[in-house]
């Protein structure tokens, strides 16, 4: 093990890097910008490319060209800049390219972004929100895992606590298992030599090798996903045997409720707390059985209401569900607002629990 | 158990500096550390706070401490960010010039250290953080003085060599400036039981 001091962007470059990724174009922007100056310094080291592209439109089509050829390829920037992203994201999915992006995130707003997404068709995008740079280290490895197991886009969803907080790190390899062959990927020989390969959204194929055409095209993608849905669900969860509240929270709010969650059950409170790891999957059937005996459910999360929507979709019972985080900004609009503490978190499950108006 | 700290300064005097130093002195050390800053808005003058929390496995303390069991006081300016935060008990190493100013604390979790008289002393008032956490290593035993020393050498950049010599006697003197606690640990966190108890 040889333990170094890095910062999140820098870690999750590296980590990145072990997995093969060599195809980085991002764009950059608060607090995503070090991960692309830190790309920059250590991509084309390792055989790699990295591009700053002139828009996040450029960034995510040329990480997708580079991943139809077949390279380990990835574009990013933050929830702002996923948001011009999107109609790309969606291309990838449905014409089955194998893309990791990076949404180093300013806050918890990008939930429904992330989960729904944004553009058109039936498509899903697989979305790993760690916890913290132990997680992260992990997840960016997982995340091209499983773009190239299921031939589709995935979204690696960090914040700026993750991106800067320095922490010792081992960047040690992550093994997922075997992937199938990419006899898919574009190798540069040209029509009319009856070898040349098509990737095209609406599945339609050569006039030799006609493709499934559209209609059943995108019936195999969503059928693709539905698979992905029953098997990539990923989750973490404490005390919830004889709990009598659950916290759910994701990402680095999931670490701040597990934190706080801890100390209530070290006072003698019967409460337990329900990360989802992959906000979509969502675990649903995990988080169902999680809150199956309790009594209250309660929803931190940094933003008006989005992942609330998935937890009363799988809660026995909705009314049970109850949110206590919110809109939380610093001056600057770019970070975490005071919200994200774990003395405000307390507070606001304590509130909870004695039953108090807020 | 994590030994978790606050360094509580004016922007320009070295808070990030003496936190990447303590970190970095305890990964030559083998051990697990989070390193993270709160800035009041990255300016000189400002508020800037230093977390470090150093443990013997993978941290689980958050980015954002909600308290902490030391406290490294460069200023008596900005109270509020570090004060409440401390837990019963906790130590607070102090710049003595700046002690007049600080609140009521009761001995013996105060301990002074005269770290720009010291660093003035060696020719470079600049050093007084240096002198500081010297200071802290010696009083804790969390990491040596050598680990500290080698730690400011790994990081100060090539422009700043002159700077080297005047670094390592000021961690020195800084060492031998105190006097080991008798029960260094009482202040970490154990966690799982984690103490609710704050101070004013």
């Amino acid at each position: 093990m040889v333990l170094r001091l890095l910062d999140g962007s820098e870690a999750i470059v590296e980590a990145a890097i072990l997995a093969g990724a060599r195809f980085y174009a991002g764009y950059p922007m608060s607090p995503a910008t070090e991960l692309v100056e830190y790309m920059a310094a250590k991509l084309p080291a390792s055989g790699g490319v990295c591009i700053n592209a002139a828009t996040e439109i450029e960034g995510v089509n040329m990480a997708m060209g580079a991943a139809a050829a077949g390279f380990r390829a990835a574009s990013g920037s933050c929830g702002q800049g996923l948001s011009l992203m999107q109609e790309a994201i969606a291309e990838a999915a449905l014409n089955e390219t194998p893309l990791v992006i990076f949404n180093m995130a300013r806050n918890q707003q990008d939930y429904f972004q992330a989960t729904r997404g944004g553009g058109w068709g039936d498509y899903r995008t697989i979305t790993l929100a760690p916890k913290d740079l132990y997680e992260a280290v992990e997840h960016v490895q997982l995340a091209f895992h499983l773009a190239d197991l299921y031939r589709v886009p995935v979204i690696f969803m960090g914040d700026n606590l993750l991106a800067r907080t320095q922490m010792a790190v081992d960047i040690r390899k992550f093994d997922f298992g075997p992937l199938p062959p990419k006899d898919w990927q574009l190798d540069g020989t040209s029509g009319g030599t009856g070898a040349s390969r098509q990737i095209w959204t609406f599945g339609g194929g050569k006039t030799n090798t006609p493709g499934p055409g559209p209609s059943r095209h995108w019936e195999q993608i969503a059928a693709k996903f539905d698979m992905i849905a029953t098997r990539e669900a990923r989750h973490e969860q404490g005390f919830v045997d004889d709990a009598e509240t659950v916290v759910v929270a994701f990402g680095s709010g999931g670490k701040f409720v597990e934190f706080v969650v801890n100390q209530l059950r070290a006072e003698g409170r019967k409460i337990g707390f329900f990360r989802p790891v992959t906000l979509w999957p969502f675990p649903g059937e995990a988080l169902e059985r999680a809150t199956d005996a309790c009594s209250r459910v309660l929803v931190f999360e940094l933003n008006a209401g989005q992942m609330i929507d998935d937890v009363r979709l799988n809660v026995g019972h909705r009314r049970k569900v109850r949110p206590i985080g919110g809109v939380s900004f610093d001056e600057s609009g770019l970070n975490i607002g005071p919200l994200m503490d774990a003395r405000v978190i307390r507070q606001r499950i304590l509130s909870a629990l004695e039953g108090e108006v807020k | 158990m994590e030994s978790d700290l606050f360094i509580s300064g004016i922007g320009g005097q070295g808070v990030q500096l003496i936190a990447k130093t303590l970190a970095l002195a305890a990964i030559i050390e083998g051990r697990h550390v989070l390193l993270s800053g709160e800035y009041g808005g990255h300016m000189r003058g400002g508020s800037s706070v230093g977390t470090v929390v150093i443990s013997p496995i993978p941290v689980r303390s958050l980015p954002i401490l909600p308290d902490a069991g030391a406290l490294i006081a460069l200023t008596p300016l900005f109270w509020e960010n570090v004060g409440p935060r401390l837990r019963r008990g906790a130590l607070v190493l102090a710049e003595e010039a700046i002690v007049k100013d600080l609140p009521a604390m009761q001995e013996p979790r105060l301990v002074t250290v005269p770290a720009t008289a010291i660093a003035t002393g060696l020719g470079s008032r600049m050093a007084a953080g240096m002198v500081i956490v010297g200071a802290y290593g010696a009083l804790t035993g969390i990491v040596s003085t050598e680990s500290l020393v080698a730690a400011m050498k790994e990081q100060v950049p090539a422009y700043r060599r002159q700077h080297l010599e005047t670094n390592e006697k000021a961690i020195w003197a800084g060492a031998g400036a105190v006097s080991p606690l008798a029960h260094p640990v009482a202040f970490a966190r154990t966690l799982g039981a984690l103490e609710t108890g704050m101070v004013a």
